[in-house]
């Protein structure tokens, strides 16, 4: 046997070890089997120790989000006054009133003078008593 | 809405990303069941027992996965065999230091479970090469194999057998491709002279 038939006698070894690792027993295979399979296990287990807290911070990412858009999206709340009796004497639903006040200018005008109308409306009971 | 489209978007990568992980785990099942058997078998050479040969390999897949299944798929096999390679070192090196031991209280009765020679591989027994030719060849190749000292015999199963070209062996081993050359040579011309009459 020289280093030229080299290749024959390889082929023949590499044929008997393909075959004696093929071979092996039930048990032997049963053994190798756990052993990957605790292999995997361990990189299950390292792994779920960053995705549980990556999990949880997505989650509550999500909430907290929803949280805000939903608060953005919602009609101010209008203020609210401490004194009940004083909120009683506010009408608050005359926003309808007080927007057509500003949108018209002479309506501005007219309020701006209401001191003088109110001196005028004294003076016209007056002059009638 | 931005903040909620941010969030909708983290939760889908973190769904892709699970299905990237368990696509990774497969591939490694698929990887560790293709070397397991050929990794137990060269335990079993290393060692001449089937329970040390079986724990060795488990180590190994052990240390495989914790160090290098992050890596890409195409560097599995040279690292794989390489914390094999570190695992059948030590284990030779823990015989080694019990031997030493042994010879120094040689004094005293040694029991039987400690005595190096008898946990010694019998190479007249027919291993399980031997077994499976079922002939003389099986036999003598696999008492050359375990006569063959363990950097030649893992240079000759890594690039022989496993097939792995010579840079990923030297990777395998943690040396020099020029080592590696030199491994080998060495080996096929141990086994070359011991198997000579056998497949002449």
């Amino acid at each position: 046997m020289n280093n030229e038939n080299d290749s024959a006698w390889l082929t023949q070894a590499t044929t008997a070890l393909d075959e004696s690792a093929r071979d092996l027993d039930a048990a032997t295979l049963s053994r190798l089997n756990r052993a990957r399979q605790a292999a995997l296990q361990q990189k299950r287990s390292r792994r779920l120790s960053w995705m549980l807290p990556a999990g949880l911070a997505s989650a509550c990412a999500m909430v907290l989000a929803i949280g805000v858009w939903h608060g953005a999206v919602r009609e101010p709340e209008l203020p609210t006054l401490p004194n009940a009796e004083l909120a009683h004497s506010v009408n608050w639903s005359n926003g309808a009133d007080d927007l057509e006040m500003v949108a018209n200018e002479d309506n501005i005008e007219l309020y701006q003078d209401l001191d003088f109308y109110a001196w005028l409306d004294t003076q016209n009971q007056e002059h009638d008593g | 809405m931005h903040q909620l489209l941010t969030a909708i978007n983290e939760q889908s990568w973190t769904a892709r990303r699970v299905d990237t992980v368990k696509a990774d785990e497969r591939a490694l099942d698929q990887f560790l069941k293709a070397v397991e058997r050929r990794a137990l078998r060269m335990a079993d050479m290393a060692t001449g027992n089937r329970e040390e040969a079986l724990d060795l390999v488990q180590d190994a897949m052990f240390g495989f996965v914790r160090h290098y299944a992050a890596k890409p798929s195409a560097e599995w096999a040279p690292l794989f065999y390489r914390v094999l390679d570190s695992r059948l070192n030590d284990w030779h090196r823990r015989r080694q230091v019990r031997s030493r031991w042994m010879s120094f209280f040689s004094s005293a009765p040694a029991d039987d479970e400690m005595d190096p020679v008898a946990q010694a591989p019998d190479l007249q027994e027919p291993g399980p090469l031997a077994r499976v030719a079922g002939n003389e060849i099986g036999q003598a190749l696999e008492a050359a194999l375990v006569r063959l000292p363990l950097r030649q015999r893992q240079a000759f199963l890594l690039r022989m057998w496993e097939g792995l070209d010579v840079a990923a062996t030297a990777v395998a081993m943690r040396c020099s491709e020029g080592s590696v050359k030199t491994h080998l040579s060495r080996a096929l011309a141990h086994l070359r002279r011991d198997l000579e009459a056998h497949y002449e």
